[in-house]
């Protein structure tokens, strides 16, 4: 008798399967179900790319700390380097955007806030800009006037004074103080700023006595994360911008859930009108002629999308992929098509690592034949 | 006058450009001296007791172009502590879901 006919009677007879395997889906449940893919020469220039002898001292070249692969749900590669472990729960530096994006897909599903509503709705402090509106934060384009440089201009970097000096005890207020220097809605500034006002106006959304539990409520638990670690600010904010943690195989089930449309098992997490918003890019986004490889800003996730004016930023990969990424060289690479999900943690301190290559080697390493691009 | 010492002039144009950049970013210059002392006891922190890292790495992870003057790396309490520019910070690990914290 063949499979899928066995599965239909099973799954219609004595409920013998778990309810995934009648839709003929693997779901993680307290692990990945494993299948390594066969060693291969694709496998070996993956891995000479992304895993090239590491230096702790001088700290150059590409440092990738996890990979993770996960194929239609099911993980066929694993590898660590340096000091993280499979144990880790990896700092995710600014893919905790995508997460918090995430977190508040399933506040959205439950109907508190509307992407159209003012800022100042959802977080008082926000009243001298009532033309901000929340879909312009999780567009990054708020309007404010903020810089994000990190390393290179640390004396005027907003982020940099948000994280450690005047922000650090309050940081959605710090960010509140900032005048506007542009339309709200009408300009891409990527800002660590406007993805902690978020966080801070998901307090009053869903109440500061679910609050601190409410990631794990909506996401960690939901998915079967058990290792998340979300760091907040002294007035108890989590910082959404860059401080969640965790294991590189727990984060892939983010990945999984987005590759499946915001779907988990059968239940559907985050609504699909929220999924394609993540996933559509910012109608005002200009990209820099200067820049080809920077990803196209969507709703706090970031997309390989060709544009009027643009090609696609990542050239070897599908214009489907998706991202969650961060500072370092931290990456959640998304590519429905190919039903792939790929974790990479890293420590990379200078520009040697590019996501297409890193993409394509992927892509040649682990798509299954028949959906190589 | 002017043209007995031009290089005068040109020293005293030059400090009241840097006077008035210095006043124009007298809340960033206050702050600057903050982040070297305030992001080693975060980050080494979290390195160490969040991500559970051994504190050799650690140590090498958080390392900066300016030397710290002073670290303690308080196993007992896990709480953090480093002084640099004359300035000193901690960090303290909380919880297993909040981790650290600048104090």
């Amino acid at each position: 008798m063949p499979i899928p006919v066995l599965r239909r009677l099973l799954c219609a007879g004595a409920l013998l399967l778990p309810a995934a395997a009648c839709w003929g889906e693997t779901w993680p449940e307290r692990d990945w179900a494993s299948r390594p893919v066969a060693p291969s020469a694709a496998l070996s220039e993956f891995e000479t790319y992304a895993f090239p002898a590491r230096d702790d001292g001088t700290r150059q070249g590409i440092r990738s700390d996890a990979v993770v692969v996960i194929r239609d749900g099911e993980l066929i590669y694993e590898r660590y380097a340096g000091p993280t472990k499979a144990s880790t729960p990896h700092l995710t530096w600014s893919m905790s955007k995508s997460l918090l994006a995430t977190t508040l897909g399933v506040a959205y599903g439950e109907g508190r806030f509307k992407l159209d509503e003012p800022v100042a709705q959802y977080y008082p402090a926000f009243q001298g800009h009532p033309s901000v509106k929340l879909g312009h934060l999780l567009n990054w384009a708020s309007g404010l006037a903020w810089q994000e440089d990190y390393e290179y201009a640390p004396l005027r970097s907003s982020v940099v004074a948000m994280l450690y000096t005047r922000g650090r005890g309050d940081m959605a207020r710090f960010v509140a103080e900032h005048p506007l220097d542009a339309v709200p809605g009408t300009r891409f500034r990527y800002s660590s700023g406007d993805s902690n006002v978020l966080a801070a106006a998901l307090k009053q959304m869903v109440g500061v006595q679910a609050y601190a539990d409410y990631p794990w409520q909506a996401v960690f638990q939901p998915l079967g994360i058990t290792s998340a670690v979300w760091e907040r600010d002294a007035s108890g904010t989590f910082v959404g911008s860059s401080y969640a943690y965790m294991t590189a195989r727990d984060l892939a089930r983010v990945g999984l859930l987005m590759q499946r449309g915001g779907r988990w098992g059968q239940q559907q997490l985050l609504p699909k009108a929220w999924v394609e918003f993540n996933l559509t890019p910012f109608a005002n986004y200009q990209a820099d002629p200067a820049k080809p490889g920077e990803a196209v800003p969507g709703g706090h996730w970031w997309l390989n999308r060709h544009l009027a004016k643009a090609d696609k930023p990542w050239a070897d990969a599908p214009e489907s992929t998706f991202a969650a990424l961060g500072h370092w060289g931290q990456g959640l690479y998304v590519l429905p098509e190919q039903k792939l999900v790929v974790v990479r943690y890293a420590d990379d301190r200078d520009k040697t690592y590019q996501h297409n290559e890193f993409l394509k080697r992927a892509l040649a390493a682990f798509a299954a034949p028949e959906v190589q691009p | 006058m002017i043209r007995r010492h031009p290089l005068r002039l040109a020293l005293a144009l030059i400090a009241v450009v840097l006077a008035t950049l210095a006043w124009h970013n007298r809340a960033h210059l206050q702050a600057f001296p903050d982040i070297i002392g305030a992001y080693s006891a975060k980050e080494y922190c979290s390195c160490r007791y969040v991500m559970d890292n051994p504190a050799p790495y650690c140590a090498g992870y958080v390392k900066q172009w300016l030397p710290l003057t002073r670290f303690l790396d308080d196993s007992t309490n896990k709480r953090v502590t480093a002084e640099g520019l004359g300035r000193s910070h901690s960090a303290r690990w909380l919880d297993v879901r909040q981790g650290c914290q600048l104090e």
